[in-house]
């Protein structure tokens, strides 16, 4: 489990860190690792070298003052013995103490001056028979190799030499100090290629978060290029080869953009044309002809009056009269002849009193242009207009509606306001969501836009900004 | 990114923990002391039986008569059931100055340090040792075999090596010689030295350090039974009258009983069995009693030759 967690946590901070950190951690973590395992290894070496020389030098130091020592012991001549040791304390920077203890174990001379540290003398000494004898004795000036040397055999005592290991103590901790200073060093020479490294590794992948972030907003210009001949070279390549897709897929769909809207707008106009043609076929030859019906009847009636026939000619009048009044109705919402002769606030503030005659909800009508505008623009605000507000009676239940439509700089703006039960606008399907889109084909045929902004119990409200100068239709390229 | 640099300083630490801690390849430990803890030397206790101090005069060299006398001494201590003690000292007249004051109970003297000691202090004559069936021995004049000397007018203005200021055959008598040839030493050598040990001097003139020396007959022979490569390496030019041969002496403050006590066993030491390798590693056949009288002609000599009180 703990070694799970290790995992855990060692994906939690490898994966939280920069490509950047990572490689500073690869180098740094393989010198530290390096540096001290060398140090550990090179501290064994020396400390098994300088133990054996200072094992080594001790023996040779107590046997030379032993030799030495035997004739001063033997002439009882203490200041040589005195001489000897201090000579041997003065020649040999690694010697602590040196003293001269006699058979019976009585210390002859010693290098301690005033006393003696007494638990010393019973903590080594050499069988007469022996070579040396050599101890490691833990003292409060740190570690001692203390070398027990038999003078003349053993027949009349023992030279006895203490060496501190203080001089090794030091070289080793100058070696450590040289080791960690080079490992610093490096580690600093480190840092400085670990950079170089990544600015060389995250340079193309920069660019290609750049050039990916531009392709994403449509830009299909950037080129990558191909830094070097390794992975992300291939990664590079690989991702202007899909640009170029890309590229080509845009343009196709663009062409196939443009013939939609080409299309589309072929067809509003046809269809506008077609409906203007009913409307005013409808207005001009079928109105007349029914009020020449009507007129006719009426003379029918007013010449026979006592005939048998009126009632029947003036029901027939009233049919007429009430077809009459259906074909204008028809042809006004074909295409209200309004519209074209006198402009769109009038069509507008007739089509919203029908509406409110209609639906029984007021509708509240501010309209503020002081010219025409655009013909196209006039019917294309109008149909909108007047497809927000069928949607408004029926489905939101208002009880009350509003229209704005008003100059705004180089563009004309239109807001349909509701206090209906409003809607989820992300969320539309069907014949609704169908009479929004067709909203919205109108707007952005002309350049314009159209927001819908709207929740359920908050009523719903319909911007649309459509701009005044002519331009390209084209340029949303929002599948 | 803020969690880096705190990792890279733990790593360190550990790095640095790492390296001060290595395993040192060492022997255990035999335990601890205070090097800076100084305190006084106890007293040597008394030894529960007062030892017979033995001083030998440096005839040879102290490690060559620590080695030939052990067998001795400890012959000494076994019949005496005393401990004893070797006392040496580099020149005779320091081993005087212990007999003068008792502080040594038996000495090996030279024959001269015995003529001094008897005549200034009243050292008492114990025993003389017998070497070849004699109590005599002679002053060997030696030159490295090399040397084309002849006698010791072929020595002026050579090196020569004196063993002890007042040892008769490594002294007094090439003084002597020299005088009788009308100079100081100090005139006829080019120098002198000395080497406090014939065995010392021997070695001088082998090694070519001098031109020539005179040594002890006893010492000589002794040195060559040794190391028979010497004989090939010096030659006797001259040898002495004969002298009486150094003696055994007790100081004069030893007890009657003691004296009478050392003398038996001294003289009873060619019938002992035991005493076989003590006898033979000093080179003697055994201890006979000595006349003063015996050492009479080396008085004659030594009153002629001015003897340095210091050396």
């Amino acid at each position: 489990m703990n070694f799970r967690k290790l995992v855990q946590w060692f994906w939690d901070f490898a994966g939280a860190v920069s490509v950047r950190t990572k490689i500073l951690g690869i180098v740094l973590g393989f010198i530290l690792l390096l540096g001290a395992g060398v140090t550990l290894q090179a501290r064994y070496a020396l400390t098994a070298t300088l133990t054996a020389q200072l094992e080594e030098q001790s023996i040779s130091i107590s046997r030379d003052l032993a030799a030495r020592a035997a004739d001063p012991i033997l002439l009882n001549d203490l200041l040589s013995l005195h001489d000897l040791l201090d000579e041997t304390l003065a020649n040999n920077p690694n010697v602590r103490y040196a003293f001269l203890v006699d058979k019976n174990g009585q210390v002859i001379a010693h290098t301690f001056g005033d006393g003696f540290p007494l638990g010393l003398l019973s903590l080594n000494s050499a069988a007469p028979d022996e070579h040396h004898h050599t101890a490691l004795i833990q003292t409060d000036e740190g570690l001692v190799w203390d070398t027990a040397v038999p003078i003349l055999g053993g027949k009349i005592g023992t030279a006895r030499i203490g060496l501190s290991d203080a001089s090794m103590q030091a070289a080793l901790s100058t070696l450590t100090a040289q080791l960690l200073l080079t490992i610093v060093l490096v580690s600093a020479a480190g840092v400085l290629v670990a950079v170089f490294l990544t600015w060389i590794l995250t340079r193309p992948i920069l660019g290609l978060v750049a050039a990916t972030q531009a392709v994403a907003k449509g830009d299909f210009t950037p080129r990558v290029p191909r830094w070097a001949d390794d992975e992300i070279g291939d990664l590079a390549d690989a991702f202007n080869a899909m640009t170029e897709e890309l590229a080509h897929t845009e343009e196709l769909r663009r062409e196939r953009e443009s013939l939609r809207r080409q299309l589309m707008e072929k067809v509003i106009a046809t269809q506008e044309d077609e409906r203007r043609r009913i409307a005013r076929e409808l207005h001009d030859s079928t109105s007349q002809n029914l009020t020449s019906l009507i007129v006719g009847l009426r003379m029918m009636e007013a010449q026979c009056a006592n005939c048998a026939s009126i009632t029947k000619a003036a029901d027939l009048r009233a049919v007429a009269s009430h077809t009459l009044e259906e074909v204008h109705d028809l042809s006004m919402r074909l295409r209200p002849r309004v519209l074209d002769d006198l402009g769109l606030a009038a069509a507008l503030e007739r089509l919203a009193h029908e509406w409110q005659a209609r639906y029984k909800i007021p509708v509240d009508v501010v309209i503020q242009l002081n010219e025409r505008l655009p013909g196209e623009i006039e019917t294309a605000l109008y149909r909108i207009v007047q497809e927000a507000l069928t949607n408004i009676a029926r489905h939101a239940q208002a009880k009350s509606a509003s229209i704005l439509i008003e100059k705004h700089g180089d563009a004309v703006r239109a807001i349909v306001e509701d206090d209906g039960v409003g809607f989820d606008p992300s969320a539309q399907r069907g014949e609704r969501h169908l009479g929004l889109l067709g909203m919205r084909e109108r707007a952005e045929l002309l350049g314009g836009t159209l927001t819908i902004e709207s929740a359920p119990e908050r009523g719903a409200s319909v911007f649309i900004e459509i701009p005044l100068a002519p331009q390209p239709a084209t340029l949303d390229l929002r599948p | 990114m803020s969690r880096f640099p705190s990792t890279i300083y733990q790593l360190l630490i550990l790095l640095i923990f790492l390296a001060s801690c290595s395993p040192l390849p060492q022997p255990p430990i035999v335990g601890a002391v205070n090097l800076n803890d100084l305190q006084p030397l106890p007293t040597p206790l008394n030894t529960e039986a007062v030892p017979l101090r033995v001083a030998i005069a440096a005839v040879i060299s102290p490690k060559g008569t620590l080695e030939s006398y052990s067998p001795f001494l400890s012959y000494l201590e076994a019949k005496l059931n005393r401990p004893v003690e070797l006392i040496q000292r580099r020149t005779y007249l320091e081993v005087n100055d212990l007999i003068e004051h008792g502080e040594v109970d038996l000495a090996f003297v030279c024959t001269s340090a015995y003529v001094q000691g008897h005549d200034t202090f009243g050292m008492e004559l114990l025993a003389a040792p017998q070497v070849d069936g004699k109590t005599t021995y002679n002053s060997l004049l030696i030159v490295p075999a090399s040397s084309p000397a002849q006698s010791m007018e072929d020595l002026r203005g050579k090196v020569f090596a004196f063993t002890d200021p007042i040892s008769l055959s490594g002294r007094v008598y090439p003084t002597s010689i020299v005088q009788k040839l009308g100079f100081t030493p100090e005139e006829f050598f080019a120098r002198t030295f000395f080497t406090y040990s014939h065995d010392e001097a021997i070695r001088a003139v082998a090694g070519g350090v001098a031109d020539g020396a005179a040594v002890d007959s006893l010492v000589y022979a002794f040195a060559v039974t040794r190391d028979p490569s010497l004989a090939e390496k010096v030659r006797i030019i001259h040898v002495s009258p004969d002298f009486g041969i150094p003696p055994v002496v007790v100081s004069p403050f030893i007890r009657p009983q003691v004296k009478a006590e050392l003398q038996t066993l001294l003289l009873d030491m060619a019938s002992d069995p035991a005493a076989r390798e003590a006898l033979a590693s000093i080179g003697v056949e055994r201890f006979v009693l000595i006349d003063d009288s015996a050492y009479d002609s080396v008085r004659t000599l030594v009153s002629e030759i001015p003897i340095p009180q210091t050396p």
